[in-house]
C-alpha cells in the first residue's frame, strides 16, 4: 500500500504533473489531487469518453480492447491508462 | 540457499521475458546460468466478449422517462432541459436553472453516496487495484518522461539534433545514468547483464546497503533505455546480497551453474533448485581447492571454461567428460583475478583460443589456451582492474574499468600500449563491473555508488571494419614474437 502512495506522489510531483485521478469501473474517483468539483468533472467525462474509446476499438475489432488513452490539447495533456476495473487519468502541462 | 522463491520469481519473470538470468544468492557464489525463452504455446482460443454497459444512475431520472438503455449524466441533462422547459414554461428562468442544479447536485451526490471512506481504502487494498496501478502507473511514467511533441514546430527542433550528432563523433559519452534513491544508493553495483531478448533491458544487482539494514540485502533491478523514466522497470530483492547476475543465451540448455570460493561446481535445473543435478570439485594437482572468484565460458561451449581464482591464477576446466575439472594453470597474475572474458567476436578468423583476465594486481592480461604464459600485460592502469570484456562485434577491441573510476577501450590493432579512448566517471567511485551491449554500440558500467551508467560508443571505435580480423592476425603474430624475444632476452640475462 505504501508503494502505491509511493508511486502516486512521484507522478503527481513529476515535472508538469497538475492533476492524478484514480476512478473506478463506475466513474467514482478513489484517490484524487484536485479540489472536488474538478476532480468529478474530470472522472466523469474522461470515464465517458474511455467507455466511448473502448467501445469504438472493440466494435472494429472484437479481439482488440483499448490499452492508453492519450488527449493533446492546446493547454494540457491528458494521459489515461484504463483498465477492467479502475482507471488512471493524470493530467500534464507539457510545456513546463 | 536463501530465498529461492525470489529467485524462481525472478527467473520466471525473465523466462517469460525472454532472458535469462541467474542468481546468487548466497556469499561467495559465482553463478553462471545458460538458459534459453521457453517456447510460445500458441493454440485457438476462444474468446467470449462481454460488454457491461455503465451503471444507470436513475436517481435522478423520476421526471424524465428517457427509454435509451444508457443512461449518463450529460445525455440525460439536456433532456431534463427539454421537458423542463416543455412542462414549465411559466417557470422563471432562474427556476428551472435550480431545479437543473438541484438534478445536478443529486446526481453528483448520489455516487459519491455509494463509497464511503472505508470502501474506498478497501479498494485501494485490493489485488486487482493493485495488478491495474502496477501496470497503469508504469505506463504512465514512461508517457510522461517522454517528451515527445508531436504538434511543435520543427525548427526550433533542430539544435537539439545537432548536438546529438557533435556527439556522435565523440569517442564514448555518456547516454544515461541509472540510479534508484531507494533500492540503489549506497549499494555496489555487483554485476550487470543485458538482455538477449529485448536490447533495450538491462539488468543490474546489488550488494547489501549497510546504512539500512533492515532492508533486503539483495536487490536486483531491471533498467529500461527507451524509455527516458528514470524509475527501474522491475525490482527484485532476495535475503542474500546478490553477487552475479548473468544473462547468457544458448539455444537449448537450461543451466544454471555456480561456482563457490571452496571450488565446489554445482549445476542446478531451475525446475529443482533444491539440490544441484550434479556437483564437481575443482581441485589442482589433486590436493588445492581453487577458491574461484570469476568465471567465463568461450562463446558457444558448455563443456570447456576458464576461471580465475583468489590467488592469482587462472584455471581452464571441462565439466564433462574423462577430463572433468581442472585441465590447465595460467600463472601470470601477482593478486586476485577480479574478472575474466573470452573472446567472442565471430568473424572470418577464429580467435576463440583468446581470454583475457583483470586482477588486483593493476594490470589486464590476455592469454591464449594454447599457451600457459600470457600473451601480453596492459598495464596503463594505476588501480585495481575490477572488470574487463571483449566486444561482441569487433575482434580487437575490449574495455576494462578499474578502482579509479576509469573505463578504458583498448584496440590490440591500434595500440597495445595505451587506450584507444578513456573516460573518467565523475565523482571518487570505484567502477566494479563494465558489460557490452549485444550491439557492441553501448557499454554499460556499474560504480561502487549503486549508480549505473551506459556509455555510446563513437562508431570509428566500434564498428569493425572488414580488414580487423586479419590484422588481429598479424597483431598476435607480433605479441607472439615480442614475447618469444623477451624470453630470450630474460633467459640471456639469468645465464650471464
Amino acid at each position: 500500500m505504501a508503494e502505491v502512495e509511493e508511486t502516486l506522489k512521484r507522478i503527481q510531483t513529476h515535472k508538469g504533473v497538475i492533476g492524478t485521478i484514480v476512478v473506478n469501473a463506475e466513474g467514482i474517483p478513489i484517490r484524487t489531487t484536485l479540489d472536488n468539483s474538478t476532480t468529478v468533472q474530470y472522472a466523469g467525462l474522461l470515464h465517458q469518453l474511455t467507455m466511448k474509446a473502448r467501445s469504438t476499438v472493440r466494435d472494429i475489432d472484437p479481439q482488440n480492447d483499448l490499452t492508453f488513452l492519450r488527449i493533446r490539447s492546446k493547454k494540457h495533456e491528458i494521459m489515461v491508462a484504463p483498465d477492467k476495473e479502475y482507471m488512471l487519468i493524470v493530467i500534464q502541462n507539457p510545456s513546463e | 540457499m536463501g530465498d529461492r522463491s525470489g529467485l524462481q520469481a525472478a527467473s520466471q519473470l525473465f523466462w517469460k521475458q525472454g532472458c535469462t538470468m541467474m542468481f546468487k544468492d548466497v556469499a561467495d557464489f559465482c553463478i553462471c546460468v545458460s538458459m534459453t525463452r521457453r517456447g510460445l504455446r500458441l493454440g485457438m482460443a476462444k474468446v467470449t466478449q462481454v460488454d457491461f454497459p455503465p451503471k444507470e444512475m436513475v436517481s435522478y431520472s423520476k421526471e424524465t422517462q428517457t427509454p435509451t438503455d444508457t443512461q449518463t449524466h450529460t445525455q440525460a441533462r439536456p433532456e431534463e432541459e427539454e421537458d423542463e422547459e416543455e412542462l414549465a414554461e411559466a417557470k422563471p428562468a432562474e427556476d428551472s436553472q435550480e431545479k437543473k442544479a438541484d438534478q445536478e447536485e443529486k446526481q453528483e451526490e448520489a455516487p459519491p453516496k455509494e463509497l464511503t471512506e472505508e470502501e474506498k481504502m478497501h479498494l485501494l487494498h485490493s489485488d486487482e487495484f493493485l495488478t491495474f496501478f502496477d501496470r497503469g502507473s508504469r505506463i504512465v511514467e514512461r508517457a510522461l518522461s517522454e517528451r515527445v511533441d508531436v504538434c511543435f514546430d520543427y525548427s526550433g527542433r533542430d539544435l537539439e539534433d545537432k548536438e546529438g550528432e557533435m556527439q556522435a563523433g565523440a569517442k564514448m559519452s555518456l547516454n544515461r545514468t541509472f540510479s534508484d534513491e531507494r533500492w540503489s544508493k549506497n549499494r555496489v553495483v555487483t554485476c550487470l547483464d543485458w538482455s538477449p531478448q529485448y536490447p533495450e533491458l538491462l539488468v543490474a544487482s546489488y550488494n547489501n546497503n549497510e546504512d539500512v539494514p533492515h532492508e533486503p540485502d539483495g536487490v536486483a533491478l531491471v533498467w529500461n533505455m527507451k524509455y527516458k523514466k528514470t524509475t527501474p522497470e522491475y525490482t527484485f530483492h532476495c535475503q542474500h546480497p546478490v553477487y552475479c547476475v548473468n544473462v547468457v543465451g544458448t539455444q537449448n540448455a537450461h543451466n544454471l551453474i555456480s561456482i563457490s570460493t571452496d571450488g565446489k561446481m554445482c549445476s542446478w535445473s531451475l525446475d529443482m533448485l533444491s539440490q544441484p543435478q550434479d556437483c564437481l570439485e575443482l581441485v589442482f594437482k589433486q590436493s588445492k581447492a581453487v577458491a574461484v572468484t570469476s568465471m567465463a565460458f568461450p562463446l558457444g561451449d558448455v563443456n570447456n571454461f576458464v576461471v580465475g581464482s583468489e590467488d592469482g591464477s587462472v584455471y581452464t576446466a571441462c565439466r564433462h567428460g574423462s577430463k572433468a575439472g581442472i585441465s590447465d594453470v595460467f600463472e601470470g597474475h601477482h593478486g586476485p583475478v577480479t574478472g575474466l572474458s573470452c573472446h567472442s567476436a565471430g568473424g572470418p578468423v577464429d580467435f576463440s583460443h583468446l581470454f583475457i583476465s583483470a586482477s588486483f594486481d593493476w594490470t589486464v592480461k590476455l592469454w591464449t589456451t594454447k599457451s600457459t604464459r600470457p600473451l601480453y600485460s596492459f598495464e596503463d592502469s594505476c588501480d585495481y582492474v575490477y572488470d574487463v570484456m571483449w566486444s561482441p562485434t569487433h575482434p580487437a577491441l575490449f574495455a576494462c574499468v578499474d578502482g579509479s573510476g576509469r573505463l578504458d577501450l583498448w584496440n590490440l590493432n591500434n595500440d597495445t600500449e595505451v587506450p584507444s579512448a578513456s573516460v573518467v566517471v565523475d565523482g571518487s567511485t570505484a567502477l566494479n563491473r563494465v558489460r557490452w551491449s549485444h550491439s557492441g554500440r553501448e557499454i554499460a558500467t556499474g560504480d561502487s555508488d549503486g549508480q549505473v551508467l551506459v556509455y555510446d560508443v563513437g562508431e570509428p571505435i566500434c564498428v569493425p571494419k572488414p580488414d580487423e580480423w586479419s590484422r588481429l592476425v598479424h597483431t598476435l603474430m607480433e605479441i607472439n614474437e615480442n614475447r618469444d624475444e623477451g624470453d630470450e632476452l630474460a633467459a640471456q640475462r639469468l645465464v650471464a
